[in-house]
């Protein structure tokens, strides 16, 4: 049975790894597109992106559109499998008698 | 770490409130603008050549509002890029490939339209089915909204070029109005 993932538990993370898994294989998302969705600040963003990151759960990625810095987020696979399990054992808990 | 029947289904539930926030944000800024552009540019070639002001510099008036068609687009496709960046399709290639077969061979065969065609209603027609070609795969590919949204218009022009000409420029002009009102509908559809 999948166990649940303390780093993943944490309420803005949780948000962030469930927008970021919606993205299809291989798609980045905008870091202020991100914040905008899902109504966090840069600060708050940062700091559980450096958590996620640092997990290996997410690849952030920075790089130049035009002359403007940009940061492209993505989830890796194995923050995909970690995301999953968790979910599976947020059922499992509320299935169990 | 342990946690309750409670706190799981709060969980699940943010969980599930943070992947439609994130596919209503994605949406928002999908296709429905592309739809607008084209329709409009579509609808303004129509009524030009309905009031026949497209017929005596027909490539000059048809290029030059495609060619605002495709900036207008350019820079809005610039825009998107800024938010999300796609990976590569290898399906892509599949779908050039049908695109190619269509543009080459079967709607010149259809329509009767070659290098030596000197009617603008073919040559207008030609140029809309190619467009709706990329609609029909759009559709087969992501949304059936799409795919019907080509077959009828791809319906209306060849009906109106080989079955009843003197509809021709009408039955452009409602294919403008189609994509138009499908530009509203996939603005409401696409953004739940």
């Amino acid at each position: 049975m999948a166990a649940l993932d303390p780093i993943i538990h944490q309420p803005a993370r949780l948000q962030i790894m469930a927008a970021l898994c919606t993205l299809k294989d291989g798609n980045r998302v905008d870091f202020s597109f991100l914040k905008d969705s899902l109504a966090l600040t840069d600060g708050n963003l940062g700091a559980h992106l450096s958590t996620l990151e640092s997990k290996g759960y997410v690849t952030v990625e920075k790089e130049f559109v035009g002359r403007r810095p940009k940061t492209f987020l993505s989830v890796t696979a194995p923050g995909k499998d970690a995301f999953q399990g968790h979910v599976e054992a947020l059922r499992a808990i509320l299935s169990s008698p | 770490m342990n946690i309750t029947p409670a706190e799981a289904a709060q969980a699940l539930s943010e969980i599930e409130a943070s992947r439609v926030a994130m596919r209503r944000a994605i949406r928002s800024t999908a296709g429905h603008v592309y739809l607008w552009i084209w329709g409009t540019i579509w609808m303004l070639i129509a009524a030009l050549g309905c009031a026949n002001l497209v017929q005596a510099h027909p490539n000059v008036v048809i290029n030059s509002i495609c060619g605002l068609g495709i900036v207008a687009s350019v820079a809005f496709g610039a825009v998107q890029a800024r938010r999300m960046r796609c990976q590569f399709d290898m399906r892509f290639l599949g779908v050039c490939g049908m695109l190619l077969l269509f543009s080459y061979i079967v709607w010149p065969s259809v329509i009767g339209f070659g290098p030596l065609t000197h009617s603008l209603e073919r040559s207008y027609a030609y140029s809309c089915l190619i467009f709706m070609q990329l609609y029909i795969v759009a559709g087969i590919l992501f949304d059936n909204i799409l795919l019907w949204v080509g077959l009828v218009i791809t319906a209306l022009l060849l009906a109106g070029l080989l079955l009843l000409p003197a509809l021709f420029w009408p039955a452009c002009l409602a294919s403008g109005a189609v994509l138009v009102a499908t530009g509203f509908h996939a603005r409401r559809r696409w953004s739940h």
